[in-house]
């Protein structure tokens, strides 16, 4: 069994790979490790079937995600077989040009990554360039790359065209996440994908950080490899900021799969399992988180910036001041509104995170009496 | 007989184009502002900025069409087209003709303005504040009508209509509600070189 992490970081000559890893990788049904769950194959498959030109790899370990760790870990620890994952790609795409975008706050993530760098080759060498993300939300979106290596902008632009038709210097682009990379490592070193993933524990329990877990352990099981729960928890976050909010009861036996998070309208976003205590006000934790989430819009969509500002402000209200059925009603109707309103998946994310508050909280919502959030959160 | 109507038809229609040429300009500084109510959302603002611009170009070339082909001008369609060529009032002349080809320019780039990039679109869009004041001049210096009572009425109108417009949009500051946050957002963001 092939793993990510625990595993000694060695460079070893590339495996000989041509096109045929893309059919290995439609295989294994491989889905971007970043937050989107994109196909890679289909992502690959653009980028080798354009008509001219070399292409351009990005190495995405922006990791905005606040509560993420998993990227910034791997890269630390095995950042050989991330750049693996990058110099295959680039012989398979016969890209010109990889570029490391890691996080400008990831110091020992990046400085793992180019120490790894030094000891490549010459001819894996002069291909990388380095590039530190701003250290925003959005700034991890692969258009947003593509759009801060063009131009020193770190915001999320129109799609279409997407980076992989039209990216970086506007050759075909493929912008990557680190674990994805490292998946696809392995799966051309060992001719099989790692039945793994990287998931970051955060709340409360007893020793929060990443694990890597068995494609189908289950949330329960995560749980308690990171120690168990410090208190009985009211809900489990699966996801991240993007993502949803579930009842333990549900979520323990959930397995950790892609297919199987989608069959109950879930994803594993970036990986984050945070788990919400009962002792915690889930309401002031959802104002705070979106209140987040509104300050990281950036203010290019007037739906987005706008309509995740108002829904902050009237989930805060609710927190501060108690419940009032107003607020709750339009709290329902705007999240309606803005899905799908931005350039970017930025809202709609923010408000399936707030959808799954007012559903697995609704009671919390409605009998909520005021409280003093900077006391609570 | 036929001649009059078309020298009539030349005044007429000139005298259309500039009142659509003023509507349109105050339509387009309307939606730059962002101006709308609960009768008049800003689509409608945008949507008769667009007709309009288009009946205007209409009117505009049976201004030019009947001024050429009337025999008694002789004017041919090199003065029509190349400006300060005509040998009859050159300067007045040639100042519609740079009116008209502005305009046509601002038109065509805008039927095309997603092959051409909004920034490229803008800035030619911009040459419609030469375009309006220079076609005004050029009814003012040759317009057959001009000190008659109804166009100086007309004429009085449109600027007082356009310099309004512009008033206000020269003192209403940004009207992009999210410049302010995108300015600040980008600053986060930008790692431009100075």
């Amino acid at each position: 069994m092939t793993r990510l992490l625990g595993t000694a970081d060695a460079m070893s000559p590339l495996p000989k790979v041509g096109s045929e890893i893309i059919e290995a990788i439609e295989r294994s049904r491989l889905v971007g490790r970043g937050g989107a769950g994109f196909p890679v194959a289909t992502k690959w498959r653009a980028v080798a079937q354009r008509s001219r030109g070399d292409a351009v790899i990005v190495v995405n370990g922006a990791e905005g995600e606040p509560q993420s760790k998993k990227d910034r870990v791997l890269m630390s620890e095995r950042p050989h077989l991330v750049l693996d994952g990058a110099f295959i790609a680039a012989r398979v795409l016969r890209a010109r040009a990889v570029i490391l975008y890691i996080g400008e706050r990831h110091d020992a993530a990046r400085n793992a990554m180019l120490r790894a760098l030094s000891a490549r080759p010459e001819s894996e060498r002069r291909l990388v360039t380095t590039s530190a993300a701003p250290a925003r939300y959005v700034a991890g979106a692969e258009a947003a790359a593509v759009h801060f290596l063009n131009e020193g902008i770190a915001t999320p632009t129109n799609v279409p065209p997407y980076p992989f038709e039209r990216g970086v210097g506007a050759a075909p682009t493929l912008v990557q996440n680190v674990e994805t990379l490292a998946h696809i490592a392995s799966l051309a070193r060992t001719g099989q994908a790692p039945q793994t993933t990287l998931v970051t524990l955060a709340g409360a329990v007893k020793r929060p950080g990443v694990l890597e877990v068995e494609a189908h352990a289950t949330i329960g099981d995560s749980v308690l490899r990171a120690g168990g729960a410090i208190e009985a928890p009211r809900a489990i976050l699966v996801g991240g900021y993007f993502g949803s909010w579930v009842e333990p009861e549900h979520a323990w036996n959930l397995p950790l799969d892609a297919d199987s998070l989608r069959r109950h309208g879930l994803g594993l976003g970036c990986g984050v399992i945070g788990v919400l205590p009962a002792s915690r006000c889930p309401v002031c934790d959802t104002a705070g988180i979106m209140h987040y989430l509104a300050g990281e819009s950036s203010a290019q969509c007037g739906p987005c910036f706008f309509g995740l500002r108002a829904l902050a402000d009237a989930c805060t209200r609710v927190a501060e001041r108690g419940t009032n059925p107003e607020d709750i009603k339009r709290l329902q109707r705007w999240a309606g509104e803005v899905r799908g309103r931005g350039a970017c998946r930025h809202p709609d994310g923010a408000v399936m995170f707030l959808s799954s508050s007012l559903h697995v909280f609704a009671q919390e919502f409605a009998a909520h009496r005021a409280h003093n959030m900077s006391r609570s959160a | 007989m036929s001649n009059s109507v078309l020298w009539y038809t030349t005044r007429g229609a000139g005298a259309v184009t500039l009142i659509l040429l003023s509507c349109v300009v105050v339509l387009g500084i309307l939606s730059t502002l962002r101006v709308q109510s609960a009768s008049w959302p800003r689509f409608l603002t945008t949507g008769l900025h667009r007709n309009l611009a288009l009946m205007t170009l209409v009117f505009l070339a049976l201004h030019i069409v009947t001024a050429v082909v009337d025999p008694f001008t002789n004017l041919g369609w090199a003065a029509a087209l190349i400006p300060f060529s005509s040998v009859y009032r050159t300067f007045w002349l040639g100042l519609g003709v740079i009116s008209f080809e502005l305009l046509a320019a601002i038109v065509v780039t805008s039927l095309v303005r997603g092959a051409l990039g909004h920034r490229a679109w803008r800035a030619i869009h911009w040459l419609t504040y030469a375009a309006w004041p220079v076609g005004l001049l050029h009814g003012l210096g040759t317009g057959t009508d001009t000190w008659s009572a109804w166009m100086l009425a007309i004429t009085a109108a449109c600027v007082a209509g356009v310099g309004m417009a512009i008033f206000f949009r020269l003192t209403s500051g940004s009207a992009d509600p999210l410049a302010a946050a995108r300015t600040m957002f980008r600053s986060a963001v930008d790692r431009r070189e100075a």
